[in-house]
This record gives C-alpha cells, sequence and structure tokens, in this order.
C-alpha cells in the first residue's frame, strides 16, 4: 500500500513541482544567455540591458523560490492532506498511519533532493556561462585543475580521509532534512489534537520541540565533541587528520539528528493514531 | 415516480394494501412476473426489507407465490383475487352505509337513492365496462 | 454477528460530552437512519466507527473488530463535507478508489457517472455543489462494503439531487450489507429506512423499526421525532 500512497502523493506534489523545476531551468538558460550577452556588451540599447539584467534578478528569485516552494509543499502537503478535509478520505484508506507518515516523508525528501540537485546545476551552468565564455576552454582548464587537485588527494593519502567525510556528510544532511520535515509534522500533529487554536498550538508546539532540542543536542554535542580535543583541531598534523576529526563531529551529529528523527516520528505517529481530531 | 403514505400506519401494511388493489383491478394479471424487490422498491421509492414485508403480507393471503428460483409471480388462482375483490368492496360499502347513517338515511331511501344513481350512470357505465373488455382481449392476444 | 456495535460508548471533547454511555447493535441487511437535532452526535458516532477519533470509554467494533486497517477495508463512509482534493477529475479519483479498495467496482461507478452525464476529465473543482455531492456518493455506494457509513447525504441539496440520492442508496442496496443515513431530515428519509435510532444530547434513546413506531405511535417517525423533541 505504501507504494500506492507514494504514487498519490508524487501525483499531487508533481503538478506543482514539475513546473516550478521546469521553469527554472528555463530562466537559467534565459538568465545565462542575457548574462554572457551583458558581458560580451551585444547591445548598447538601455532597456535591453535593463531587461537582461532583470532576467538575471528574476533568476535569483526563482532558485529562492524553487526553495521554498518545497517547503511549503512539504507542509502543505501533510497539513492540508491529512489535517484538513482531505483527511477524511486518508485516514479511512486501508493503510496504516506508519505508512502516511512515511509517504509524505519519502516524497519531501525526493523533491528536497531534486530542487537541490537542480539548483546546483542551473546555479553551476550560470557560473560557468558567466565566468567564462569559452565553455570548451573552460572545460578543459577545469579538468586540468581537477587532475591537479585529484592527484595531490591521492598522493597524499588523503583519499579515504575525504570518502569518511562526504559520507559522512551526506548522512548528516540526509537525516537533518528528515528532521526538519518531521518537527513540522510532530508540531502539526500535536497541535491539530485539539478542538481550537490548531494552528497557533501548531506553532508553539514547533517552538517547545526547537528548544527541548536545542538543549539536548547541545548536551548530548558537548559529550560528543568532548572527546575531540581543540588540539587535534588546531594543530592537525596533517589534512588527513583534520579530515577525520571532522567526520567524527558529522557523526555525532547524525546520531543526535536520528534520536530527534525517531522521537519526532514516534510522536507524529502516536499523535494521529491516538489523537485524530479532524475539524 | 414515488408512492405516497400515509403518516399513520406501517408503511409496509400501505404498500400491501396498495399491491393487493393493483391485482384485484387488474393492472397486475393473474401469473404475471412481479419486478425484482429492489426495482419494485427502486419505483415507490421505499426500503426494500419493507417492500419484501408486505410482499410476504401477500404471499400468506395467496395473492402471491414465490418460486425460489424465479422470482414472485401473481396467483393464477382467481377465486383468491375474487374473494379479495369481495373483501374490498365489503369495506367500501361499510364505509359507505356507515357515512349515510351518519346522514341519518333509513335503509329503504339509501337503497332507492343508490338505485337512481345507477341507472342514471347505468348507460355511460355499461358501455365502459364493455370497452375495458375488449381491451382486455386484444391484451391477451 | 452485528455489524456495528457500541457499547458503553463514551467520547467528550474538552468538558463537552458528546457520546455519552451509548451501546447499540446493528445488524446486516438494513438501512439504518441515525436521526437526531444537530450537535446530537451523529457525526461523532460516525467518525468513532471509522477511526477518525478515539473513545474516552467503551468500545466500538465493526463485524467484531475495533476500527482499523482491516475494518476499512469493509467500510465505505461519507463525511458530512466535501473531502475529495479539488484539484482531482474523476478519472483520478477512480483511480485511487480502485488501487486502495479491492471492492469498488468501477464499471458500476463509470454507468452512474455516464447517466448524470459527468466526464472522466471534469474535476472536482470543476463541478457544482450538487453535482460534487452525488459525485461522492457515487464513488462511495460503487463499492460492494459490507457497512456504508452515510452523514448527512441529503443535507442541503435540491429536492431532485435529493431523490437521486435516496435512489442510489435503494439502487445498491445489498441483503449482507447495512447503511446507516445519518441526518436530521427525517421526512426526506423515512421510507427508505427500516430502523431508526434517535440520538439525543449524545445519548441513544430509541432504536426501534419504522414500522414499529408508525403501529404504536399512528404516527410518522418524523411526526414523532417532532414531538419528542419539542422541548
Amino acid at each position: 500500500m505504501l507504494g500506492k500512497l507514494l504514487k498519490q502523493e508524487f501525483r499531487a506534489t508533481g503538478r506543482i513541482m514539475l513546473p516550478v523545476l521546469g521553469a527554472l531551468i528555463v530562466l537559467a538558460f534565459l538568465a545565462s544567455l542575457s548574462g554572457s550577452g551583458l558581458i560580451n556588451g551585444v547591445t548598447d540599447v538601455p532597456v535591453l540591458r535593463f531587461l537582461m539584467g532583470m532576467i538575471e534578478f528574476l533568476f535569483g528569485i526563482g532558485v529562492v523560490a524553487a526553495g521554498v516552494v518545497t517547503v511549503v509543499i512539504m507542509i502543505s502537503r501533510f497539513y492540508r492532506n491529512l489535517l484538513q478535509d482531505e483527511g477524511y478520505l486518508m485516514f479511512t484508506l486501508p493503510v496504516s498511519v506508519h505508512e502516511l507518515v512515511w509517504s509524505k516523508l519519502i516524497v519531501a525528501l525526493v523533491w528536497f533532493l531534486v530542487t537541490g540537485i537542480v539548483i546546483f546545476l542551473v546555479m553551476g551552468l550560470l557560473g560557468l556561462v558567466l565566468s567564462r565564455t569559452n565553455l570548451v576552454d573552460l572545460m578543459a582548464e577545469f579538468s586540468s585543475d581537477w587532475e591537479e587537485i585529484w592527484s595531490q588527494i591521492v598522493s597524499e593519502g588523503l583519499l579515504a580521509s575525504f570518502r569518511k567525510f562526504f559520507l559522512a556528510g551526506a548522512v548528516c544532511t540526509l537525516l537533518g532534512t528528515v528532521c526538519t520535515c518531521l518537527h513540522f509534522y510532530a508540531a502539526m500533529a500535536m497541535g491539530h489534537m485539539f478542538n481550537k487554536h490548531k494552528i497557533l498550538l501548531s506553532i508553539v508546539f514547533f517552538v517547545l520541540i526547537s528548544i527541548a532540542f536545542s538543549l539536548m543536542t547541545t548536551s548530548l554535542n558537548m559529550a560528543g565533541f568532548s572527546q575531540i580535543s581543540e588540539n587535534e583541531f588546531l594543530y592537525a598534523e596533517s589534512m588527513a587528520l583534520l579530515f577525520n576529526t571532522l567526520s567524527r563531529m558529522l557523526w555525532w551529529l547524525t546520531l543526535s539528528e536520528l534520536v530527534q528523527a525517531a522521537v519526532l516520528y514516534l510522536a507524529t505517529v502516536l499523535c494521529l493514531k491516538r489523537g485524530l481530531n479532524l475539524a | 415516480m414515488e408512492w405516497s403514505f400515509r403518516s399513520d400506519q406501517p408503511i409496509y401494511t400501505q404498500l400491501a394494501e396498495k399491491l393487493r388493489m393493483e391485482i384485484v383491478s387488474g393492472r397486475y394479471r393473474p401469473g404475471e412476473r412481479l419486478a425484482s424487490v429492489r426495482d419494485m422498491a427502486l419505483e415507490a421509492g421505499v426500503n426494500p426489507n419493507t417492500l419484501q414485508r408486505a410482499l410476504q403480507e401477500l404471499e400468506r393471503e395467496g395473492m402471491v407465490r414465490a418460486q425460489r428460483t424465479s422470482g414472485r409471480f401473481v396467483t393464477e388462482d382467481l377465486q383468491v383475487i375474487a374473494q379479495t375483490k369481495k373483501r374490498f368492496a365489503e369495506e367500501q360499502i361499510r364505509s359507505f352505509l356507515e357515512a349515510m347513517g351518519k346522514l341519518g338515511l333509513p335503509e329503504r331511501e339509501i337503497v332507492s337513492l343508490l338505485e337512481e344513481a345507477l341507472s342514471r350512470k347505468g348507460g355511460a357505465a355499461s358501455e365502459r365496462v364493455s370497452q375495458g373488455e375488449k381491451e382486455d382481449e386484444h391484451g391477451n392476444t | 454477528m452485528a455489524i456495528l456495535e457500541c457499547s458503553m460508548l463514551t467520547k467528550r471533547f474538552g468538558s463537552t460530552t458528546a457520546l455519552d454511555d451509548v451501546s447499540l447493535r446493528i445488524e446486516p441487511g438494513h438501512i439504518v437512519g441515525l436521526l437526531g437535532p444537530n450537535g446530537s452526535g451523529k457525526t461523532t458516532m460516525l467518525k468513532l466507527a471509522n477511526g477518525l477519533l478515539t473513545p474516552n470509554s467503551g468500545e466500538i467494533r465493526i463485524a467484531g473488530m475495533e476500527p482499523c486497517r482491516e475494518t476499512r477495508r469493509i467500510v465505505s463512509y461519507l463525511p458530512d463535507r466535501p473531502y475529495l482534493a479539488d484539484w482531482m477529475n474523476v478519472r483520478q479519483l477512480l483511480d485511487l478508489f480502485e488501487d486502495f479498495y479491492t471492492d469498488f467496482d468501477r464499471p458500476r461507478a463509470l454507468e452512474m457517472l455516464e447517466k448524470l452525464h459527468i466526464s472522466e476529465e471534469m474535476r472536482i473543482r470543476e463541478m457544482s455543489k450538487g453535482t460534487r455531492e452525488k459525485a461522492q456518493l457515487i464513488l462511495v455506494m460503487s463499492r460492494r462494503a459490507k457497512l456504508y457509513l452515510l452523514d448527512e447525504p441529503i443535507g442541503g441539496v435540491d429536492p431532485a439531487t435529493r431523490d437521486y440520492i435516496l435512489e442510489t442508496i435503494i439502487r445498491n442496496y445489498n441483503p449482507e450489507a447495512s447503511v446507516v443515513i445519518s441526518t436530521h431530515l427525517i421526512a426526506d428519509v423515512e421510507p427508505v429506512l427500516d430502523e431508526v435510532v434517535f440520538i439525543s444530547n449524545g445519548r441513544v434513546f430509541l432504536h426501534k423499526t419504522t414500522d414499529e413506531i408508525r403501529e404504536e405511535s399512528g404516527k410518522s417517525v418524523d411526526q414523532y421525532f417532532r414531538e419528542v423533541f419539542r422541548c
């Protein structure tokens, strides 16, 4: 049944996310064209130059907007689909509450990932075009630079440390995103158990959770980081050691995120199961 | 087309009454297969269980017989139909007589009034009857 | 086994008691009216039966089970409000119902929709209020469920739509299933019901067949109801 829920969820979110991301990509191409045009002085007509500048500006807005839309979709799908009138359908389907929450979470994560990748790519594209107009030269230069960096990494035996660092970073980012989603979900699920002031209470719970977790993670991180002496950081003997230390810190963060995610998930499911109170 | 019901009696008795009337008046012919309970319930706009109950009452009276596989049929026993018809007629006459009694008319006067009314209507009524019979014959062929 | 059974069911919202020690049995094969004034606890009872609320005490069972994933397979529920995502069109909704409910009879739904000239491309958003209510009811009644729980299916619709809805309920009647219709518009549904449950201030105070009420009181259920609730 989770598969069917995911299908529904992608259908509901895709109709907004795909056009938004498509528009961002189109905007990126336009911005690249007009940007290189501006740099190369294709035109002196003030109006055109103004319009081209506007496109650059719009692109900047578009990047921010795409990020915002992804967050808003994550929140509103949970709110509208589960806690408003559509909840009457969703909670009477023969599916478990776990499946409902997972379907929302997985789809939100996928969109965060896709939006992240798209933003990274379009920014990269624009950066490339604006910094150098000759893409071929640039690519050649970039690849020779890369080879140089790479050989340096390999020669210094940094590869393993790098790999660890990136793995830790990726897991930490992923779990951080999971925590963010579940933070919103749990706060809304708690606020909507009450008969009145559901939204206000959701916000209150959001803040309360933030405070509770910042207290918890501070102590947890202190415990973790205290094992890492300052010297390890400031006077690391090599890059490899520095990255190893950083990885360890990331794993500690990940652990605290894991605890948070578990608590938030259980709270969300429990509230939806026992305390559901649709208006 | 929904049927209308009086509020002072159970719906099933009113349904049974209505169905009896349909059979006695010949609208449902002897031996005719009745529509399914659901279809009849839909036509009347009533609960199928209520209609079922009305039909069961008619079954008990022998007006309708059920065959397990093929549904319900109006009885072919003309005597049962005739008896019911007679009962209907007697009921009508009784209430008619009651009303006349309230008017304080003596029996002899009632009879003469009735005869007068019948003879005035006589020609037209007998014509109507013979026409009806003709139509019946058409229906049968 | 009763298809729906409540025993000593109580539900409170804060300081107000929506259902107060309700015990009730509904057997298969009946069309039952859950009748009561606004705010008497009808919607709460149906939400409890669907597991949308959790009782404070007592229990409610569907075919012997507490509301859960298994009971949702056999219960078809029409809430008292528009509950379908308004961006969806009819085809997407049919897909959804077919996907999740194994007892959904798509050809039957299509036949009913076609009769009303509701096209598969039509979005919920584009429908009039009456059409939306009919579309919702068609989806709900096209399931071959064991228990239909219809919350105010005829509230606020025009007489033609009301007749259509009642007709649809009779047309889909199945002797093994039960239908519970909650409403305060008794005169409209009375001929369709064979049992009624009167509920007031969260308490059930009468559960009889419509014919029993008419036989014993010499009044229609509607008249009887008005009399009981005069004060």
